[in-house]
């Protein structure tokens, strides 16, 4: 009689509303990996952040998985670790092995702070993960799996790092396999990975280092299928720069318009302002842009210096005069508590934001974010933060606990006055 | 940092401390042509974003027989925003709640006097009134939140010698109503500012740690030190305020309550732009002095 297959539960914490982009990418690639058919059976929990963990183990539990893989940010990692306490206590048998941005830079740091976790994806997950369920599916030796930090006997190893995967197509559409079903407002599309920019508290390039893209047939199918899909009106990317170069935003404006022609609409894509002028407004008005987010984050001197950022406040400005011209709604983020700023540095922000009346303001309290530099730098910078997640900055050099949290609240204030209008 | 153009409908009969202003004031109203007009004016003349934004203020806005017209010829010259200077107990009636939101109003400055009945209705010499206010922005929050309309509501209190014990509670009430920020303003010349700082800091202190912003005007920002994100966010001159508190000082011609670090566009919008720097620099000696 053959062995019942391995049952893997892929869990994700998300957002309200959103499905996990990441865990369909993870089980699109395994399930159309031939060392795993018929050897592991696939189960996918997309529960949302306010399910109280106790609920979600007892998902899980009901679901006898062997192997329980979670997909961890700094949003959902507190909720995370307590169903992992509460899976380990009742199901010791289970393989715990967690991956994304929250615990892949922290590997080794993770495992050894909570005993429950078996294993640690790090980077780009697809091969790593397939290669591991294909290696405990035939009792094999998980440690010979590159990008991994698991545990051998008493000891945590990390093996080699997993090269990036060189072309991005070898990677099954999450959504043209079928893995996952758009839904309306909640499907989200990645045309590349890695970001042009290296700011120093974002971990949007995921160290990556280069800039991959999916081919443009790729890229059109799947907007084909998201736009064409029952019920579906708006979407998403979630490439940090939608606008990453020119012809490409020309590519995505084409690959729209037929779908924009029958009232489909982009919502908060990511952009890079200063390169808005009114030809690119025009594009992304073709591609259905209904609202783009973006900085300046701050416009602090000593922030911006200290962060990477590039900031033209004559270019700023005019990329969102040129939004507004072609009728798209601007989301403006400000953080509060980077390293530079002071209290009064982010009051100007603020008041550089509203001055150019962008239509939506969102300000937020730096995250010091695992495999960010500024968590490698964050003493010499002088940023006290919580090293348990979400990593919330407790003070800075420039300013400090009780001034943070009020700047916290009065950007609070500010957003609620500023969105209530006719 | 929003700035909102106030708009008169009227004078008297708005809430305010009756233990201060003993003489009860006659209630009038401008004719609303005039008000029309100058709305108009001031929309037409709006050339600082975001905005334009108009708060009718003066007498109570709901007692103005033609508000609706007013509202609409606001909506009509393009106002992005418009503000209700009001006590809110009109909005006890569904019909002002939702009538004015329909019409365009967004904004409530609701104005209390104090956190207990014994205070606010004591002040107002209304029994009954604070519960009638707090009911009033309860039925408007209710109201936009059912038609999905995004309001903010400012909590005003006027500060006076006969409320300042009673501050942190009127936060607490703010807090009740879902405030998205309450403003001190302290307008009573005669109030010994030095005895009243506990009370404003308590009251400051009890908006941030429940999620309210609490803003102060009308204060020397040397007497709230630690305090300076409180002390409003532009330069505000309020005559009458100051010299109670201070000593001489440089800033006499200007100060009434400026932030530590006024900058200098702030500090432009009361002297020449050439003078401002100087007159940032002259801030920052004088809090260090009054600090030492």
């Amino acid at each position: 009689m053959a062995n019942a297959p391995l049952r893997c539960v892929m869990l994700a914490l998300n957002s309200p509303g959103y499905r996990s982009l990441a865990l369909g990418y993870l089980r699109a690639y395994a399930q159309a990996d031939r060392r795993l058919a018929g050897r592991v059976a696939f189960e996918t929990l997309d529960l949302d952040t306010e399910v109280d963990p106790w609920w979600v183990a007892w998902r899980v539990l009901g679901m006898d998985a062997d192997v329980l893989a979670i997909s961890v940010t700094c949003w959902n990692a507190r909720n995370v670790y307590e169903v992992c306490r509460l899976v380990a206590a009742v199901r010791p048998e289970c393989a715990i092995v967690l991956g994304g941005p929250e615990v892949g830079p922290a590997a080794e740091e993770v495992l050894a702070t909570h005993p429950h976790v078996s294993a640690v994806v790090r980077g780009e997950g697809e091969i790593t993960f397939a290669d591991l369920l294909a290696e405990l599916s035939t009792s094999g030796k998980p440690w010979r799996v590159d990008g991994l930090t698991l545990r051998k006997g008493d000891e945590i190893v990390s093996t080699p790092d997993r090269a990036l995967v060189a072309n991005l197509d070898d990677l099954p559409s999450p959504y043209l396999t079928g893995v996952m079903v758009p839904e309306d407002g909640g499907a989200y599309l990645e045309t590349f990975r890695g970001c042009p920019h290296r700011c120093a508290y974002c971990f949007e390039g995921k160290g990556y280092g280069r800039i991959r893209s999916f081919s443009d047939a790729r890229i059109a199918a799947e907007i084909d299928l998201v736009a064409t899909a029952p019920g579906v009106r708006t979407f998403s990317f979630i490439d940090p720069v939608f606008n990453l170069t020119d012809k490409r935003l020309e590519m995505l404006a084409d690959a729209m318009a037929p779908h924009v022609a029958r009232g489909i609409r982009l919502h908060t894509i990511e952009v890079d302002i200063e390169r808005i002028d009114a030809e690119a407004a025009a594009l992304l008005r073709v591609a259905g842009v209904a609202s783009v987010e973006t900085g300046p984050q701050t416009i602090g001197v000593g922030a911006l210096k200290a962060c990477h950022r590039p900031f033209d406040a004559e270019r700023f400005t005019a990329g969102i005069a040129a939004l507004r011209a072609a009728g798209i709604s601007c989301e403006c983020d400000l953080i509060v508590g980077l390293p530079g700023d002071d209290a009064y540095d982010f009051l100007a922000g603020l008041r550089f934001v509203l001055r150019r009346d962008p239509g939506k303001l969102q300000s937020s309290t730096l995250h010091v974010l695992p495999g960010t530099e500024l968590w490698e730098r964050a003493a010499e910078l002088g940023i006290e933060f919580d090293r348990e997640p979400p990593h919330e900055v407790i003070a800075t050099s420039g300013v400090g606990f009780r001034d943070l949290r009020r700047a916290e609240v009065l950007a609070s204030a500010l957003q609620s006055v500023y969105r209530a209008r006719i | 940092m929003i700035r909102f153009a106030e708009v008169v409908v009227g004078e008297g009969g708005g809430i305010r401390c009756a233990r201060c202003h003993p003489d009860g004031a006659v209630v009038s109203y401008r004719d609303a042509e005039e008000v029309r007009a100058e709305v108009s004016a001031v929309c037409g003349l709006w050339d600082t974003p975001p905005g334009p934004n108009i708060t009718f203020t003066g007498a109570e806005p709901f007692g103005h027989p033609a508000l609706p017209s007013l509202i609409a010829s606001a909506v009509e010259a393009g106002c992005v925003r418009v503000c209700l200077d009001t006590d809110a107990v009109a909005c006890t009636s569904p019909q002002n709640a939702g009538g004015s939101l329909m019409a365009g109003v967004r904004h409530l400055r609701w104005i209390v006097l104090g956190g207990t009945p014994g205070v606010h209705d004591a002040l107002t010499s209304r029994p009954g009134a604070l519960d009638a206010s707090v009911a009033g922005v309860r039925s408007f929050r209710s109201i936009a939140k059912d038609q999905d309309i995004d309001i903010s509501v400012t909590a005003v209190i006027p500060v006076c010698r006969h409320n300042v014990h009673d501050l942190p509670a009127a936060v607490s009430v703010a807090l009740g109503v879902e405030a998205d920020a309450v403003h001190l303003r302290v307008e009573d010349g005669g109030l010994d500012l030095g005895s009243a700082i506990p009370w404003l800091v308590a009251a400051c202190d009890t908006g941030v740690v429940n999620g309210v912003w609490v803003e102060v005007e009308g204060v020397p920002f040397c007497l709230l030190p630690g305090y300076d994100l409180h002390l409003a966010d532009a330069v505000r001159v309020r005559p009458g305020t100051k010299q109670t508190a201070c000593a001489s000082c440089a800033l006499d011609p200007v100060c009434a309550g400026a932030p530590a670090s006024a900058s200098t566009d702030q500090l432009a919008l009361l002297v020449p732009p050439g003078s401002a720097p100087s007159l940032a620099a002259s801030v920052m000696r004088s809090r260090r002095e009054a600090v030492r």
